[in-house]
C-alpha cells in the first residue's frame, strides 16, 4: 500500500487528532475524582503496593467534618449520618458541609496559618487585628473567592481601600520588611524557598538563584510600614525610586536587577517625568504614593497561569491540607531534584484548578470525593505496622494532628458548649428579624469587625442563610477568647513550616492540669444530657462515645464505663464519674489526631 | 534601596578565609558527616568508633548571658591608658602578665580556668538581632538558638526531663525571647523559668482529685490501646510519651524549687535573681538537664555606665566563681561547658550622660569547663578599643567553637522535615586557638 503525499498528510493529521483528542474524550467521562484514584492506584501496582482499605462511616465522618468545618461533627450529626443509608451519602455531607458557614470559618483558619505561619508583627498594634484579616478571609471564601483574585487582593492591598484593607496583614504582619516578604512570597505563592540564595545560588538547589531572589525583591523593596499617628491606623507605602544591586557571597560577582519573577522576564519601570513620580507626595504624616507601583506589578503580575509555579503551589497545598503530605514535598521545596511522588497527578490537578478558574472549594471537593482522602488510617490486613508505608504513597490515611483550632473548637464542640452557643445566638438574631423586619441584611455585614462583633440587636440580617452565618461567626468569636490559652500553648513556632506531629510536654501538662481545661470539663450541656441517662447505660456510654470520638464504642469499652459507673450512688457521683471519663477521651490519641 | 541588596558579611574582618572553598566543602563533608551525626549524635564516625568502647556522659552546657552587653572595658579588656578607659583600674590575673578590670576581683583570681576572647567583632548592635545573633550562629532568620540544638542534639530516649530550660525576669525588655528552637519545632523549645517561678501546669490543682488522675488515665490508655491496633504507632506513641514525660516531670518537680538546696548554698550564690538562677542551673544540669541558660539583665548602661558595670559586676563576680568551685569540686564542670557571653559590647567612646552605648565591632566573652584549653586569652583590640587588630572571630565561629568543646559535629545537618540544614553556617568555623 502507497499513499499519496496529501494522503499522508491528511493521516498523520487524523492521527496527531485522535491522540490529542481521544484521551480527552474518555477522560472527560470520567469522574474527575476517579482520575486522580487511578493514578494513585497505578503506582500502587506499579510499585506492588496495597491500598487501605476504604474508611468506615465514622472514620470518614469525623475525618471530613475536621478537614471541612474544622470541628468534630456532634453526637446528632454523627447518628443522623450512621443511621443514613441512602446511596452517596457521602458526597452529600461533602456538598452540604462545604455550602456551610462552618467552611468559610475553617478555611480562613486553614488560610490564616498558611498564609502568616502564626507569625505577630513586631509591634503587634502595627497591624490589622487577626480578627479582622480572619473576617476578610471568611467573607472571602464565603463568596467562594477564587485563588488568583484571593492573592492579588492580598499582593496590592495597602490597607487604604474600604473594603478588603485587612488583605495587608500579608504585609503588615512582616513588618513590611523587603527580605522576610520576598521570602515569603517565593514560599507560600510560588513553593520555591529562595531563602539561601539571598546570600549566593543555593549550592545544593541548582535552580534557586540568586538573581531570582532578588527579582522577587525588587518588587517589594520600595515598601514601607506607614503608620497614620492620628487614626492610629497602619499602611503599606511605597517609594516612587530604588535600585536593587547585590554580590555572591560564594563568587563575588555583582549583579543588577528590576523586578523579576523567578524564569520571567524582568519587568522595566516606566520613565517618569521628573516631578511626577507620585500622585500622593509622601510628606510628615502623608503617605506617598507613587505613580508607578511595582507593588501593583507584582499583584498583577503573579497569580496567573504563565508564572512558573503559582498553580502547582497551591495545587500541592491543597492535596497536603487534605491528606497530610503534598506530592511535592517539603511544600516550599519545589525543583527539579524534588519531583512530585506523582507528577502526572500534581499536573492534572493543577490544569483542573486552572480550567476551573482557581477555585478553591471546587478543588477541596473533587479531592475529598477521591478514594485516596476516602482511605481508612488502618493498615491492610497482614501488613506490619513496625513498617509502616511510605508517607509519599498515599497507601493508608495519615494521622494527623489536630491544629491548634480544630483542637480547641472540638473541645467547645464535644461538651456542648459551642451548639449551644450558636444556638442562643440564632435565636437572638430570629427574634431581632421578627421585630424589624424591615431592616436590610446587607447593613449588618457591612459593619466592620474593627470595634468587636456587631450588636446582635440591631440591624439584624433576616435570611436564614444569612442569619445562620452571623450566628456562626459571632459564637466563634465570643467562644475565642476561651480558647486563646490553649492555641498560644498548642502552636508551631511563628514564621517555621510545619514539622509534622510533635507533641510537648508543656501541651500535655495543659491538657491535664490547667485551669482552662478544669473549666472546659467543669458544667457543660453535655454533661446534663449524659448524666439522666444513668439507668440505660447503654445509652449513655453510647452517648459518651458518639460525642466524643464520633463512634460507638467497643464492648469492651462498654463494659469499662458500665463497670465505673456502677458503684455510683446520687447524681453528683455520676457527673464526676462521667466527667472523668470524658476527661480521659479527651486527652487519647484518638481524639487528638485526625485519623 | 541601594545597599539594602547587599549580602550579610560572612568573612569576619582581619580574618583570611576562602569562604567559597571552605563552604563548599564544609557542605559537601556536612552532608556525609549528618546521616551518620543523627544516628550517633553528632559525632564523626571515626571518633564514635573510638569512643564504642566507652561512650561518655553527654556534655552540658551552660550559657550564662550578659544580657543588655557588657562592657569589655570594665571586663576582660581594660584600656586604662586610652582616653576611653573610664575611671577603673586593671588588676593583675592568675595568668602572669594578663589585667582584666578591677570590678572582677575573683574571676582574676580563676583567669587560668577560663579561656577569654577579646577579638569579637560581629558588627551586630540591635538587641534583639545581636540575642539571636549569638545563641544561633546565623544572622538569617529561623534557626534554633543552641539551647535548642543542645536539645535535640544532646536527647536520650530515656530523658525525663526537658532538654533546654531557659531562665530570665519578668520584664517587657527582657530582649531574650528572640530565638526559640526555630525549624526543629516546638519538642526543642526552652521550658521558661520566669522570675524564678516553676514551669506553667507542673502541679496538678486542687480542683482534680487523685480518683481523676486515675480514672482519666485508665481511659486514655484503654483508648490509645484500642486506636493503636493496625495503625501507624509513631504518632500515637510519641503523643503518649509526651504524657509519661509530663507525669515525670510531675513526678520530679522540685528540681525546680530552689528550697531544696540549703541555706548555706543559696547565701553563697547570692540572694538576687543571678545568684538563684545560677544555683538552680546546677540543680538542674545535675538532674539530667542538657543545657541552662541564665540571662542576668541590666548591662546596657548608656547613662552612668561606670556605677551600672560596677553593679552588675558585683553580681555576676562572686557568683560566677562560687558556680565554677562548685561545678568543680562536684565534678560538673569535666561535662559542661560554661559560656560567658552578652549579645554585644559597649561602646569605648563615653557618652554625654557617662554612658556607653551599643557596640558590636570589639568586644570580650569567655568559656570555661569542658573542651576548652583553659589560660588562654586570644585576641587583640587596638589602644583605643574600637576595632580588632588580631583574631577577629564572629558569632558563627563562636557557635562552631561551642559545638566543638561540646564534642559535637558543627559540620553535621539537621534533616527535619525532609530536608538538610547544617547544624553551624557552613561559612564560619571553630576557633581552635580555645579548643583542647
Amino acid at each position: 500500500l502507497s499513499l499519496s503525499a496529501t494522503q499522508s498528510r491528511r493521516l498523520f493529521a487524523w492521527a496527531l487528532l485522535m491522540v490529542g483528542v481521544v484521551p480527552h474524550l474518555g477522560a472527560a467521562e470520567t469522574p474527575f475524582a476517579e482520575q486522580i484514584d487511578r493514578i494513585i492506584d497505578a503506582a500502587h501496582r506499579r510499585d506492588g503496593l496495597q491500598g487501605a482499605k476504604l474508611a468506615d462511616d465514622a472514620e470518614f465522618l469525623r475525618r471530613v467534618y475536621l478537614d471541612l468545618a474544622g470541628v468534630v461533627p456532634t453526637q446528632k450529626q454523627a447518628r443522623e449520618f450512621f443511621e443514613d443509608s441512602a446511596e452517596g451519602k457521602r458526597e452529600k455531607l461533602i456538598d452540604r458541609l462545604l455550602a456551610a458557614p462552618t467552611f468559610s470559618l475553617q478555611m480562613a483558619r486553614v488560610f490564616d496559618a498558611m498564609l502568616v505561619e502564626r507569625r505577630v508583627a513586631t509591634i503587634p498594634s502595627y497591624d490589622f487585628k487577626p480578627a479582622e484579616w480572619q473576617d476578610w478571609l471568611a467573607t472571602a471564601f464565603r463568596e467562594n473567592m477564587s485563588w488568583d483574585r484571593l492573592s492579588a487582593a492580598m499582593l496590592q492591598s495597602d490597607g487604604t481601600s474600604d473594603t478588603g484593607a485587612a488583605a495587608a496583614r500579608f504585609y503588615l504582619v512582616r513588618d513590611v520588611e523587603p527580605h522576610l516578604l520576598a521570602r515569603d512570597i517565593g514560599r507560600l505563592f510560588l513553593g520555591k524557598d529562595l531563602q539561601c540564595a539571598q546570600c549566593h545560588d543555593d549550592p545544593r538547589i541548582k535552580t534557586y538563584l540568586q538573581a531570582d531572589y532578588y527579582g522577587l525583591y525588587a518588587f517589594v523593596s520600595r515598601l514601607k510600614h506607614f503608620r497614620d499617628d492620628k487614626q492610629k491606623m497602619n499602611f503599606v507605602t511605597e517609594k516612587a525610586a530604588g535600585d536593587v544591586s547585590f554580590t555572591s557571597a560564594f563568587s563575588g560577582e555583582m549583579g543588577k536587577t528590576n523586578p523579576l519573577l523567578p524564569g520571567g522576564e524582568m519587568i522595566a519601570d516606566p520613565t517618569l517625568v521628573k516631578g511626577k513620580e507620585y500622585q500622593v507626595k509622601p510628606e510628615k504624616g502623608q503617605m506617598g504614593i507613587p505613580t508607578y507601583s511595582r507593588r501593583l506589578q507584582l499583584a498583577r503580575q503573579l497569580p496567573r497561569k504563565q508564572t512558573i509555579g503559582f498553580s502547582r503551589n497551591i495545587t500541592n497545598r491543597l492535596w497536603d491540607q487534605m491528606l497530610g503530605r503534598g506530592l511535592v514535598h517539603p511544600l516550599d521545596m519545589h525543583h527539579p531534584d524534588n519531583p512530585p511522588s506523582h507528577p502526572e497527578l500534581l499536573d492534572r490537578l493543577s490544569q483542573r484548578f486552572e480550567a476551573t478558574g482557581y477555585d478553591i472549594r471546587g478543588l477541596l471537593r473533587e479531592i475529598a470525593l477521591t478514594r485516596a482522602y476516602q482511605r481508612s488510617s488502618r493498615l491492610p490486613e497482614g501488613a506490619d505496622p513496625k513498617r509502616p508505608p511510605a508517607a509519599r504513597d498515599f497507601v493508608v490515611a495519615a494521622l494527623r494532628p489536630l491544629t491548634p483550632e480544630q483542637l480547641g473548637w472540638s473541645v467547645m464542640q464535644v461538651t456542648g458548649r459551642l451548639s449551644s452557643r450558636i444556638e442562643r445566638f440564632d435565636r437572638k438574631l430570629r427574634e431581632a428579624a421578627e421585630k424589624k423586619p424591615e431592616k436590610n441584611p446587607e447593613k449588618a455585614s457591612a459593619k466592620t469587625p474593627q470595634t468587636g462583633p456587631p450588636p446582635i440587636d440591631s440591624d439584624a440580617p433576616a435570611g436564614p442563610d444569612e442569619r445562620n452565618w452571623q450566628a456562626h461567626r459571632q459564637a466563634y468569636r465570643e467562644l475565642a477568647t476561651e480558647l486563646s490559652g490553649l492555641f498560644t500553648v498548642f502552636s508551631r513556632l511563628p514564621g517555621q513550616p510545619d514539622n509534622g506531629f510533635q507533641p510537648s510536654v508543656d501541651q500535655a501538662l495543659f491538657l491535664l492540669n490547667s485551669e482552662q481545661m478544669v473549666k472546659f470539663t467543669g458544667d457543660f450541656p453535655l454533661l446534663d444530657r449524659l448524666t439522666p441517662l444513668a439507668d440505660k447505660p447503654d445509652d449513655l456510654v453510647s452517648g459518651l462515645y458518639l460525642s466524643i470520638l464520633a463512634r460507638l464504642p467497643a464492648d469492651e469499652e462498654r463494659r469499662e464505663v458500665a463497670g465505673l459507673l456502677a458503684g455510683t450512688k446520687t447524681v453528683e457521683e455520676r457527673r464526676a464519674v462521667i466527667r472523668r471519663i470524658i476527661w480521659g477521651l479527651l486527652v487519647s490519641a484518638e481524639f487528638r489526631l485526625n485519623h | 534601596v541601594q545597599g539594602q541588596g547587599q549580602p550579610q558579611r560572612h568573612e569576619p574582618a582581619g580574618k583570611c578565609r576562602d569562604v567559597q572553598h571552605v563552604s563548599r566543602r564544609g557542605l559537601l563533608r556536612s552532608t556525609l558527616g549528618g546521616a551518620v551525626g543523627a544516628a550517633i549524635g553528632g559525632r564523626t564516625v571515626f571518633e564514635a568508633e573510638a569512643a564504642a568502647a566507652a561512650v561518655p556522659p553527654p556534655k552540658k552546657l551552660l550559657l550564662l548571658f550578659l544580657s543588655g552587653g557588657a562592657s569589655q572595658l570594665e571586663t576582660f579588656d581594660p584600656k586604662p591608658d586610652s582616653k576611653y578607659g573610664g575611671p577603673f583600674r586593671p588588676i593583675a590575673t592568675s595568668i602572669p602578665g594578663i589585667q582584666i578590670g578591677e570590678l572582677l576581683p575573683h574571676t582574676a583570681t580563676i583567669l587560668d580556668r577560663l579561656a577569654v576572647i577579646r577579638s569579637v567583632n560581629t558588627g551586630e548592635t540591635s538587641h534583639f538581632r545581636g540575642h539571636y545573633l549569638l545563641q544561633s550562629g546565623r544572622k538569617v532568620p529561623g534557626y534554633p538558638v543552641l539551647g535548642s540544638v543542645m536539645a535535640r542534639l544532646l536527647e536520650r530516649p530515656g530523658d525525663e526531663l526537658p532538654g533546654y530550660v531557659t531562665m530570665r525576669r519578668h520584664h517587657p525588655q527582657a530582649y531574650t525571647d528572640v530565638g526559640d528552637a526555630g525549624f526543629l519545632g516546638p519538642r526543642y523549645e526552652g521550658v521558661m523559668i520566669i522570675d524564678g517561678k516553676p514551669p506553667a501546669n507542673i502541679a496538678r490543682p486542687d480542683a482534680i482529685d487523685a480518683v481523676t488522675v486515675k480514672t482519666r488515665d485508665h481511659i486514655r490508655r484503654l483508648t490509645n490501646r484500642r486506636f493503636l491496633q493496625r495503625r501507624v504507632p509513631r504518632s500515637i506513641q510519641s503523643y503518649s510519651d509526651s504524657y509519661h514525660k509530663a507525669d515525670a516531670l510531675m513526678r520530679r518537680r522540685e528540681v525546680f524549687d530552689l528550697e531544696r538546696e540549703s541555706a548555706a548554698d543559696r547565701a553563697r550564690y547570692g540572694d538576687h535573681h543571678f545568684g538563684r538562677n545560677c544555683l538552680l542551673a546546677r540543680r538542674l544540669l545535675e538532674a539530667g538537664v542538657h543545657c541552662v541558660k541564665v540571662a542576668h539583665h541590666d548591662w546596657d548602661a548608656h547613662f552612668e555606665n561606670f556605677h551600672w558595670q560596677r553593679q552588675r559586676c558585683l553580681e555576676f563576680d562572686r557568683t560566677f566563681v562560687t558556680l565554677l568551685d562548685d561545678f568543680r569540686d562536684r565534678g560538673l564542670l569535666d561535662e559542661t561547658l560554661v559560656v560567658i557571653m552578652g549579645e554585644m559590647g559597649r561602646t569605648p567612646r563615653i557618652n554625654y550622660y557617662g554612658g556607653r552605648d551599643h557596640w558590636g565591632d570589639a568586644w570580650s566573652m569567655a568559656f570555661a569547663g569542658c573542651g576548652i584549653k583553659p589560660g588562654v586569652v586570644l585576641g587583640k583590640t587596638n589602644a583605643l578599643g574600637t576595632e580588632v587588630v588580631d583574631g577577629a572571630v564572629d558569632a558563627g565561629d563562636l557557635f562552631h567553637t561551642i559545638m566543638a568543646a561540646m564534642g559535637l559535629d558543627p559540620k553535621g545537618n539537621y534533616q527535619v522535615g525532609g530536608r538538610d540544614n547544617p547544624i553551624a553556617d557552613p561559612a564560619m568555623s571553630a576557633i581552635r586557638e580555645v579548643l583542647a
